[in-house]
């Protein structure tokens, strides 16, 4: 374990008096800090902090990234850890909500001295955050893998404090209008959150629309945490008004099915589609178990996706993940355990939550014997076409900092979601 | 404690009513004015504070970020007690970043966005803004709008007009008692007088004599009485010049 320095007392303490204005108890962090806990490694064990939504209308998302990250985990702990160290998770719930995510991120490297930041989920959130990475560059703090597509944390100036697996939401934007204006749907509308999440895929919608001479020919925006029992008659009537031929809702999956029930039963019946974060199943358990003819309202939706199906066992990373997620079926341990929430055995959440999972693994073996938050940046440069299994080599560089670019698009069928191979039969 | 007006201060205590009237009218019509014009001033002045700082911000990130940095920057200003809404529009008047749900208002989107004047708007339903604007690099950029909800200034005079009102209403409601108790004992005399006067009509015809304190007081009562006994006297050539009682002065 690497000595507690004179300076990092004093930096540790400045902190602790930054922390204060959130916390009360910066001087008390700060002692605690110079009790000797440092960077989240210890002789046995690896610490990663985690800022989620484990409660509130969003909770899937959290819950299912953590559970798809645990089964990994679980298996390299059983295994002896990496290098004899098991990894753990600090885990904070902010509900979705900005200000929580600060000020557990704060505890988290303040207090629980984490080692890294991982798992994540929400730009509102993370963008947030991220100005606090760039107050503890000296420590070299990073975030790695948030559940997130947003730019903030991919470009100048906090893009070098994070590293990201999955495919942006430019990316995924920019796909589902190429594909939408393929089968000669030209006007596209945009539902979204009224946040920095809702704003980033509304700007991705534009630019991809814009490099065609195209414009978003309606808009509108719902609340942060709205749930599916609230109606978004408004919103179709606005975006109806613009007489769209699709619609790309950026949203979570509370509002967004909310927004696909009242669009079909207000006869807005064009193609709506999700981004990877809407939480897929969460939405599509929403409508089946509200409405009686489910087939009526799915054959709209078609979501992107950036991780491949799970039902693909061919996917080597896929069967990996299934038989893991059986062997383990991970809990969200007390207090953030939510009893009335029943985990899917699979979903596109969960399999990302593994995919992270994989890769921090890996990450962290490269560290060698003594992991230091100094080199870990060079750790994660040296991953470059490592086989994951999921048919995509992924790769990390100092012009590089997201790891893969794949694109998936899925519609409901039977109840289940698949893959979409032909947009112009389904949608044309 | 008796608090009969007697029918003499009927008209006075009518008058002070009055004059406590006028004066909660008036003193509320100038708090009204003066809290309305401080507050809206302060108001407004803190929003285009706000709506500079946000202009000032929005420069490196609307030349070089993406644009749900800037939707994530004015979403912390909208936490701000009074900031209804928030947008930016670019240079061409098409909107980077807002605050509305469901939408734009029609309204809004037919309003000048390089506007940076003080304009007032009635958005959704009877709900009245202010609205202030301020350019972003001198408006070759865009400008940023922000609007107040006028609500909370109404609350506000709302409240400092009530905490006014509560105060002048107690002083007048203690005011009225003391105003009537003095009254009374103001009357007590005349009461007293005119007891005297009935009692000496009523001793004299039936040829009593009257014994009253009213007639040992050296005040204009005690005048009165002895007036009174007086001209009972004159009218009774029997008693005149007895020297029982001497002329009145």
């Amino acid at each position: 374990m690497k000595a507690f320095t004179r300076r990092k007392f004093l930096y540790s303490t400045l902190l602790g008096g930054l922390a204060s204005p959130w916390l009360g108890r910066g001087p008390a962090i700060a002692q605690e800090a110079a009790a000797g806990i440092y960077e989240g490694v210890s002789g046995d064990e690896i610490v990663l902090g985690t800022s989620a939504a484990f409660s509130g209308p969003s909770r899937g998302l959290g819950i299912e990234l953590y559970r798809g990250a645990q089964a990994w985990f679980a298996q390299v702990n059983e295994q002896g850890g990496i290098r004899g160290r098991r990894i753990t998770l600090k885990l904070y719930d902010d509900g979705y909500q900005p200000v929580p995510s600060v000020q557990n991120t704060m505890e988290l490297l303040l207090r629980d001295q984490v080692f890294a930041l991982f798992g994540y989920v929400g730009t509102p959130t993370v963008t947030r955050v991220l100005p606090i990475l760039k107050k503890f560059q000296e420590e070299n703090v990073y975030m790695f893998f948030p559940f997130t597509g947003a730019q903030p944390q991919r470009e100048p100036p906090y893009g070098e404090f994070a590293f990201n697996l999955r495919a942006s939401y430019r990316e995924e934007t920019a796909g589902l209008v190429e594909n939408f204006l393929g089968i000669g749907r030209r006007r596209i509308a945009v539902f979204y959150q009224a946040d920095a999440y809702g704003r980033s895929g509304w700007a991705g919608v534009r630019e991809a629309l814009g490099a065609h001479g195209e414009q978003i020919v309606g808009e509108a925006t719902y609340s942060r945490g709205a749930q599916f029992s609230g109606a978004m008659r408004e919103q179709v009537e606005i975006l109806g008004r613009a007489n769209p031929d699709a619609v790309i809702c950026i949203g979570a999956y509370g509002a967004c099915a909310a927004f696909l029930r009242d669009a079909i039963d207000l006869g807005l019946e064009v193609p709506i589609a999700n981004l990877s974060f809407v939480g897929s199943e969460n939405l599509l358990q929403l409508i089946t178990d509200s409405v009686g003819n489910s087939e009526r309202y799915s054959r709209y939706l078609v979501n992107s996706q950036v991780v491949p199906s799970y039902e693909d066992e061919s996917i080597p990373v896929v069967r990996e993940y299934g038989e893991l997620m059986q062997r383990y079926n991970p809990k969200v341990p007390e207090p953030l355990f939510q009893p009335d929430y029943v985990p899917f055995e699979k979903s596109f959440v969960s399999l990302e939550g593994f995919v992270n999972a994989r890769i921090m693994a890996e990450i962290l073996d490269r560290l060698g014997d003594s992991p230091t938050r100094s080199r870990l940046e060079e750790a994660v440069f040296s991953v470059s076409d490592f086989d994951l299994g999921i048919g995509e080599p992924v790769s990390f560089s100092e012009q590089r900092r997201q790891g893969m670019q794949g694109l998936y698009y899925t519609v409901v069928d039977q109840g289940r979601f698949v893959p979409l191979d032909d947009w112009q039969s389904r949608f044309g | 404690m008796n608090m009969n007006v007697q029918k003499l201060f009927r008209r006075p205590l009518f008058g002070i009513f009055l004059l406590f009237g006028i004066i909660a009218v008036s003193t509320s019509w100038v708090c009204i004015a003066t809290v309305d014009s401080q507050l809206s001033e302060e108001y407004e002045s803190n929003s285009r504070g706000i709506a500079q700082t946000i202009a000032d911000a929005s420069v490196d990130i609307i030349l070089n970020r993406d644009l749900s940095a800037l939707q994530s920057l004015i979403d912390q200003f909208l936490e701000i007690q009074g900031i209804s809404y928030i947008y930016i529009v670019n240079e061409e008047g098409e909107f980077l970043a807002h605050t509305f749900v469901p939408g734009i208002p029609e309204v809004i989107l037919a309003s000048d966005p390089a506007n940076t004047e003080s304009v007032e708007r009635q958005l959704s339903g009877a709900d009245s803004y202010v609205e202030v604007g301020s350019p972003i690099l001198a408006g070759v950029a865009g400008t940023v709008h922000i609007g107040m909800d006028k609500s909370v200034i109404t609350l506000k005079i709302q409240q400092a007009v009530g905490r006014q009102m509560y105060l002048i209403s107690s002083i007048f409601l203690v005011g009225i008692i003391a105003a009537i108790l003095l009254m009374n004992l103001a009357a007590k005399p005349v009461e007293n007088l005119l007891a005297y006067a009935v009692e000496l009509a009523r001793a004299e015809q039936e040829g009593e004599s009257v014994k009253s304190a009213l007639l040992e007081r050296d005040d204009e009562a005690g005048q009165l009485a002895r007036l009174f006994l007086y001209f009972s006297r004159v009218a009774d050539p029997e008693k005149t010049g007895t020297g029982a009682y001497p002329k009145p002065s």
